[in-house]
């Protein structure tokens, strides 16, 4: 569809001339774009009557005439001429029809000039017009009820009807609801299914996000999800409790899956030297873990990059007697510091060609866009068993697992760099790596059979809320700081370009 | 005396972009201090009020400008004087007096 100006304009057009007028005067006053033309420009640009500079200084377009804007109209009226042109934007003026017009074909000759320009002027391209297609146009005439978000709006909040123990799979859809960049994918339509309906889990995740974000109230029973996952990932099949870990992996696994069998099209995105899945699970979700093993003997390094989608955090003591970890940083120093392997598992060295003892580290090489935390909550028993043996005490639970309930503190921005690998070729502009805590998932009770799931999840940027199954209800930073924390979700501060 | 004094402080603002300097900082600190915006909302309120005529750009202009002038903030124009003082002490040490 194109704009076409007022008649008069449409008459001026017809000599090739003045549209060649137009071109010129565009390129030289507006955009300015070579040197030999700002000396024109400078000599030029003042009001012929007044000699100032303007305000508004305009250029008729029929005779060799600058005006403020006072003045050229004084002398498009005198001289019955009507085509003149704004000096700072490039907006056409019609005197005869007393205002400015917008036309296509002068709307691309102006572009035309602009791409070619030398420098960048902010303000030209500041004011750039939308046309909406025909289906654009008919669908904002259809909906014209205006949502206004305010910190009291609910929209983006849905309780989750609670079908038999699915609580774990509540929180977890919860914390991928509000995964802001997963929300503007699947909100802005991305997934494009080639695949068959109702067999693929990104088109009912695509589906359940515009079922959270269209205003409804009403919670949801979300069966047809569950079914998927059942058929998908037959571990979690069943109506018992399951790990909310276990199953926001296998979500994140099948999700990837299905991303690819049924988008053909997409192409794997090459970042240096390791190609990366495309999906829009693993460009979120998924970082570079480096294992760095150094030989002792020869202090060799051979390093591994291995994809990283989810960080389980030991809790217990280091060793026997030690300092258990106490805050999210501890933990991931424990993470990344260096271990010795020692005598029993001695690796291959490449270097000296023989069996060595030998340390490991292990580092991010690249960060993930959402990093998720598990803290290990729970311990399985036989492994409790030989360490209470060695301290000659019986055992009084007899329950299979045990679960740490140690505060574990954690922040709500978090500084990635002192866990990034180094390596030489770093930029020397520091990069950052901050990221702010957006959802946490909490688990009550005293066992991983038993005991409920609650999500706390940000919403609009500094509204908390706390998801219980089909309630909601507003928490408060400290509330959600202050809670235990099972799986912690943080998203990346600044995104980087690739 | 003056008209030439003009002349070489035109010229100087022109040779160095000192006007295109001094106008980017300007609209630049007109935008975040939110002027535009409110001076957009003032254009919206004169196009809603009148609904018999939609009003020409012309005709916005003028009922526009004179409440758009007195909404620019103190240190805007605080930083524009100053600005402005320090390019035209700096005008005889460069000392552009060669014309075209």
């Amino acid at each position: 569809m194109s704009i076409v100006g007022c008649q008069h304009l449409q008459s001026y057009k017809k000599t090739s001339k003045n549209k060649n007028t137009f071109k010129w005067i565009h390129a030289v006053f507006v955009v300015n774009s070579t040197s030999k033309s700002l000396k024109t420009k400078l000599c030029n640009s003042r009001c012929r009557v007044c000699k100032k500079r303007g305000p508004f200084l305009h250029a008729c377009l029929e005779c060799v005439f600058f005006g403020c804007h006072k003045h050229i109209r004084e002398h498009a009226k005198s001289q019955k001429h009507s085509m003149s042109m704004d000096l700072t934007y490039g907006q056409m003026h019609c005197n005869q029809c007393h205002d400015y017009i917008y036309d296509s074909e002068i709307d691309a000759i102006a572009n035309d000039n602009k791409m070619k320009s030398k420098t960048c002027k902010k303000r030209l391209f500041e004011i750039d017009t939308w046309n909406p297609t025909s289906d654009e146009r008919d669908y904002l005439r259809s909906k014209t009820k205006k949502i206004c978000i305010t910190p009291d709006s609910t929209i983006g909040l849905r309780g989750l009807l609670n079908l038999g123990q699915t609580c774990f799979m509540n929180c977890i859809v919860q914390a991928l609801m509000h995964t802001p960049l997963l929300r503007d994918y699947f909100l802005t339509e991305e997934h494009n299914c080639k695949g068959m309906s109702g067999r693929c889990l990104v088109c009912e995740v695509s589906k359940l996000f515009q079922e959270f974000y269209n205003g409804t109230r009403v919670p949801l029973a979300l069966h047809e999800l569950l079914h998927l996952i059942w058929t998908h990932a037959r571990h979690l099949a069943g109506y018992e409790q399951q790990d909310a870990h276990e199953f926001f992996i296998a979500t994140l696994d099948v999700l990837h899956q299905h991303c690819l069998e049924t988008m053909p099209d997409l192409k794997p995105v090459n970042v240096g030297k390791n190609s990366r899945c495309p999906c829009i699970i693993d460009q979120i979700f998924t970082g570079g873990l480096q294992s760095d093993v150094v030989c002792q003997k020869c202090n060799g390094v051979s390093t591994t990059i291995d994809p990283i989608s989810d960080f389980s955090l030991d809790l217990g003591p280091v060793t026997v007697g030690g300092r258990p970890p106490t805050s999210l940083v501890d933990c991931l120093e424990r993470f990344t510091r260096a271990e010795h392997l020692g005598e029993n598992s001695k690796i291959m060295c490449s270097n000296c060609q023989s069996k060595q003892e030998s340390t490991k580290q292990l580092t991010m090489n690249t960060l993930p866009i959402v990093i998720s935390f598990h803290l290990k909550r729970f311990q399985h028993m036989n492994e409790v068993k030989t360490h209470t043996k060695s301290k000659q005490k019986s055992l009084i639970s007899s329950q299979m697992e045990k679960k740490i309930s140690t505060t574990i503190s954690f922040p709500e921005m978090l500084d990635m760099t002192p866990f990034m690998s180094r390596s030489k070729t770093d930029s020397p502009f520091p990069s950052d790596n901050r990221y702010s805590l957006f959802a946490v998932i909490n688990h009550i009770g005293n066992s991983i059979n038993v005991g409920h799931y609650t999500a706390y999840v940000r919403q609009l940027q500094d509204y908390w809320y706390k998801c219980d199954d089909h309630v909601i209800t507003r928490a408060t930073l400290k509330e959600v700081l202050d809670s235990e924390g099972y799986l912690l979700f943080y998203h990346k501060h600044v995104l980087d370009y690739d | 005396m003056s008209q030439e004094y003009d002349a070489k402080i035109n010229l100087h603002l022109d040779i160095n972009h000192g006007l295109d300097r001094v106008t980017e900082l300007v609209q630049t600190r007109l935008i975040e201090c939110g002027w535009r915006d409110q001076v957009r909302l003032a254009c919206r309120k004169a196009i809603t009020e009148n609904e018999k005529h939609i009003p020409t750009v012309d005709e916005l202009i003028a009922t526009v400008t004179p409440k758009a002038r007195s909404m620019v903030p103190d240190s805007v124009k605080r930083e524009l004087l100053h600005e402005l003082e320090s390019i035209l002490i700096n005008v005889d040490k460069f000392g552009y007096s060669k014309s075209f």
